[in-house]
């Protein structure tokens, strides 16, 4: 039936996007490893320390390939990087794989639960602003987000510590936990200062279109049939007043990403931001690459599911 | 009940159970009897041989026993895997007798052992830190418990070496078996604690090593060493009873600690607290104008400013830690205009590029005192922030004028401290700053070998005096060690060599 074959239609960027991947990841790896050769500074110099001898220092960087020319390096990284093998952390002498299995479980929750929370409190958060338009508590919202765009992350998250830690005891100080439940609590106020990075962004911008489609043609056709507020808002202006917020979700998730390697330090949680940190400062040089790519595979792939969600809420789009 | 006012009701149930004081009891509570440390930086490898690391230093000292055991403030050195030794009359042979000792896994430590975990760390190709071992050229296994080591020189502080970290004793046949890079991942040791699990990023956890040497001891059922970058959060463990160890706190937060029941008092350190100067290169290879700016700087100020009364203003490079350290050497008071005539005397341009370590609150503070007391002599001083291992590049490299700096030393012998740092002649060109003055090259290579203490004495006094004179670097001050405990524990303090030696006795209460 015609309708049937424009569904399928819509869906088929889904087939093409893979493609447009690789060049992306391409890109980036090559910019990494430019900048991190150029950057100066030797990794087993500092990995040996300021005692040891020339022999070990050439004898381990032997070992590392890192004595080779630059692009050679390169050419050898991608080529074991299509077999899967991403090459050794210089700081922790082990695969680059295996350090990055190890500590991608906290982010990935800590990102998940982050946005979950900022979903949650934008929604909650606009609703109530735009149907109680000008009233105070629009005001109290509206004031909110300005600090929240205002006060720097690091700051929220020591505040959180010493109110809800240490005055209150609720929430342990830092780590992970051992336990999916307890990870949940581990995680709590890094997951809520990761949210509330991004939270007034997208608060501002969902209520500022609920307001915009209260006043459109068919909320006003409705209230003349005599339909509730309520119900129009619910069934009618909410849904088409996503999408613009979820656009903006999909650039605000690279935020939250960068915002994770701040607070994974403050709150002392083992992921992927204080692995990056780390690789930076003693410039190994593998890990920084794997993580980067990761980071931007998935700020791609969050990007993907952007738009396949668009598609799916409205099919007037087409992709 | 209508959709509303269910949704209204599990948002506060769930609100309630996530906050519930169940959960807050359990957050405070210490697990039985295991000690909880906190540092911040994380541990790199588990293989003593392999690192410089403060946090691998650390942890590795927690778990491997070495020849000799030294006190809880380091002024002795006693029996410990070795229970007796001989030293020929020569002073080239060191025969040392093994206690009757097991390694974590049960199986006997040989003489063996020994000469294997010491012939690694002396010659293996990529063993970080046999620097000081330099005099050292055999170690062999005589029988299974006896160990004789043989020096090309007489060397007095030989056996004050034999305690350091990096000469921990590892199991000769499990490390060939599972190869350096395994072992260095989930080692089988020799010292109080034997290896449970290392959760990268996180912690290490180890657990009372039943076979441990000594009868009776650890007293503690284990220790979890954890990674806490943040020096607030550090703090902010301790303070919510989640650490019972923080491991350097920032100098302004100590009182607070020690209002709130902690015990937060400053350990002597051999830490000094140094500006490296490059000899090699125009203003610093003038000696006038170092001692310009050795009397420009006001030493008693930047002490006390940076470390709030826990540290003193420095006399030389040479640290009161040390054995022969001249009590009646003086700081260097501050003397605007003999630095002006001393300035002015030396001919160079009044100006120098500082190199401060990005993100050290200390460099940067001392670094910004040193430029407005060196302003007021004349001379201008640029600060450079640079990330650590840039700044540590240019160093070697020789690719500076001034660099801020830090050092600490493993032993109260100064051989090792005034090789590292005043050596001319050294691999490391007197910790970088090309100082090569022949008087004080043979001066050291003399007091190394000399017996009588008196005469020793003298030797290292002379090199103070000089040292203090043309500032190989310009020492600036000798800081205290910053940690605090929980008053739960007993018996556990830093010790000037960098290391919790009394561990196996500590306790919590």
């Amino acid at each position: 039936m015609r309708h049937g074959r424009q569904g399928v239609d819509r869906f088929a960027f889904i087939l093409k996007r893979p493609i447009h991947l690789i060049p992306v990841l391409f890109g980036i790896s090559l910019i990494t490893f430019l900048l991190l050769q150029l950057a100066p500074g030797d990794p087993v110099r500092l990995m040996l320390g300021p005692r040891a001898s020339q022999e070990a220092i050439d004898f381990v960087r032997a070992r590392y390939g890192l004595d080779r020319p630059m692009m050679v390096q390169y050419l050898y990284y991608l080529l074991n990087a299509s077999r899967g093998d991403f090459g050794q952390s210089i700081a922790f002498r082990a695969p680059v794989g295996s350090v990055i299995l190890e500590r991608i479980a906290p982010t990935l929750f800590l990102l998940l639960y982050g946005l979950t929370i900022s979903i949650a409190l934008t929604l909650g958060l606009a609703t109530a602003a735009a149907r109680r338009r000008g009233r105070w508590i629009d005001h109290a919202i509206r004031f909110l987000c300005v600090a929240g765009v205002g006060v720097p992350s690091y700051f929220i998250g020591l505040m959180l510590i010493m109110v809800f830690c240490l005055r209150l005891g609720l929430f342990p100080v830092s780590g992970y936990g051992p336990t999916l439940w307890n990870n949940l609590w581990h995680l709590f106020l890094p997951a809520l200062t990761v949210g509330i990075a991004v939270t007034p962004i997208l608060t501002r911008n969902l209520r500022a279109t609920f307001i915009q489609q209260m006043d459109a043609d068919y909320a006003v056709a409705g209230r003349s049939k005599g339909l509730s507020e309520h119900y129009i808002f619910t069934r009618h202006v909410f849904w088409n007043s996503l999408l613009p917020t979820i656009n903006l979700m999909g650039v605000v998730v690279s935020f939250l990403i960068g915002g994770t390697v701040v607070i994974e330090n403050v709150f002392n949680i083992p992921g992927l931001g204080q692995l990056l940190i780390h690789a930076v400062l003693t410039r190994d040089y593998f890990v920084v690459q794997a993580v980067t790519l990761i980071l931007a595979f998935g700020i791609v792939i969050t990007n993907f599911i952007v738009d396949v969600i668009t598609v799916a809420l409205d099919p007037r789009v087409k992709l | 009940m209508d959709r509303r006012s269910f949704l209204r009701t599990s948002a506060l149930a769930s609100a309630g159970l996530l906050t519930s004081p169940h959960f807050a009891l359990r957050a405070n509570a210490a697990e039985n009897n295991v000690l909880r440390m906190g540092y911040g930086s994380e541990v790199e490898t588990l293989d003593p041989i392999k690192t410089v690391f403060g946090s691998d230093i650390l942890c590795q000292g927690l778990m491997y026993s070495r020849l000799l055991r030294a006190n809880p403030d380091r002024s002795k050195v006693g029996p410990g895997l070795a229970e007796s030794w001989e030293i020929s009359d020569d002073g080239l042979t060191y025969t040392f007798h093994l206690i009757d000792a097991k390694f974590s896994d049960g199986s006997p430590i040989t003489a063996d052992d020994v000469a294997f975990s010491w012939n690694r760390m002396r010659f293996q190709k990529d063993s970080a830190y046999n620097a000081p071992f330099q005099p050292l050229t055999k170690i062999e296994a005589k029988d299974p418990k006896t160990v004789v080591m043989t020096l090309d020189r007489r060397f007095e502080p030989f056996l004050t070496l034999t305690e350091i970290w990096n000469t921990g004793i590892v199991p000769a046949a499990v490390v060939k078996k599972m190869g350096d890079d395994a072992f260095a991942k989930a080692p089988v040791t020799s010292g109080p604690f034997k290896f449970v699990s290392w959760k990268p990023g996180d912690r290490v956890v180890l657990a009372r090593n039943e076979n441990y040497y000594r009868p009776g001891l650890p007293h503690l059922d284990g220790i979890e060493f954890r990674f806490v970058p943040d020096d607030n959060t550090r703090v902010s463990m301790l303070q919510a009873g989640e650490l019972d160890v923080c491991i350097g706190v920032p100098a302004p937060r100590m009182a607070e600690l020690k209002a709130a029941g902690m015990r937060a008092d400053p350990e002597p350190s051999s830490v000094t607290y140094d500006m490296i100067v490059n000899h090699s290169k125009p203003p610093f290879d003038s000696v006038k104008f170092c001692q310009a700016v050795s009397y420009g700087i006001d030493r008693t100020a930047i002490a006390q400013a940076v470390t709030l009364g826990t540290g003193t203003p420095a006399t030389s490079i040479f640290n009161p830690a040390l054995n022969y350290f001249d009590k009646s050497l003086p700081v260097i008071q501050r003397d605007v205009d003999k630095a002006k005539s001393l300035l002015a005397d030396s001919g160079k341009d009044a100006n120098f590029e500082l190199i401060v370590n990005a993100g050290t609150v200390d460099e940067e503070k001392a670094s910004v005192l040193i430029q407005a007391q060196l302003a007021e002599v004349g001379i201008t001083v640029n600060i450079a922030k640079i990330d650590p291992n840039q700044a540590w590049t240019r160093l070697t490299g020789g690719d500076y004028q001034a660099e801020m700096n830090w050092w600490y030393n493993e032993t109260r012998d100064p051989d090792n401290a005034l090789r590292w740092c005043a050596w001319g002649t050294g691999d490391n060109k007197s910790y970088f700053s090309r100082y090569n003055n022949e008087q004080v090259n043979k001066l050291i290579d003399q007091a190394s070998g000399e017996t009588d203490q008196a005469k020793r004495a003298a030797l290292y006094a002379q090199i103070q005096a000089v040292t203090a004179d043309e500032s190989p670097q310009v020492a600036l001050y000798y800081p205290s060690w910053l940690n605090a405990y929980s008053p739960k524990v007993k018996d556990l303090i830093l010790n000037i060599g960098f290391q919790f030696s009394e561990i196996d006795e500590t306790s919590l209460a």
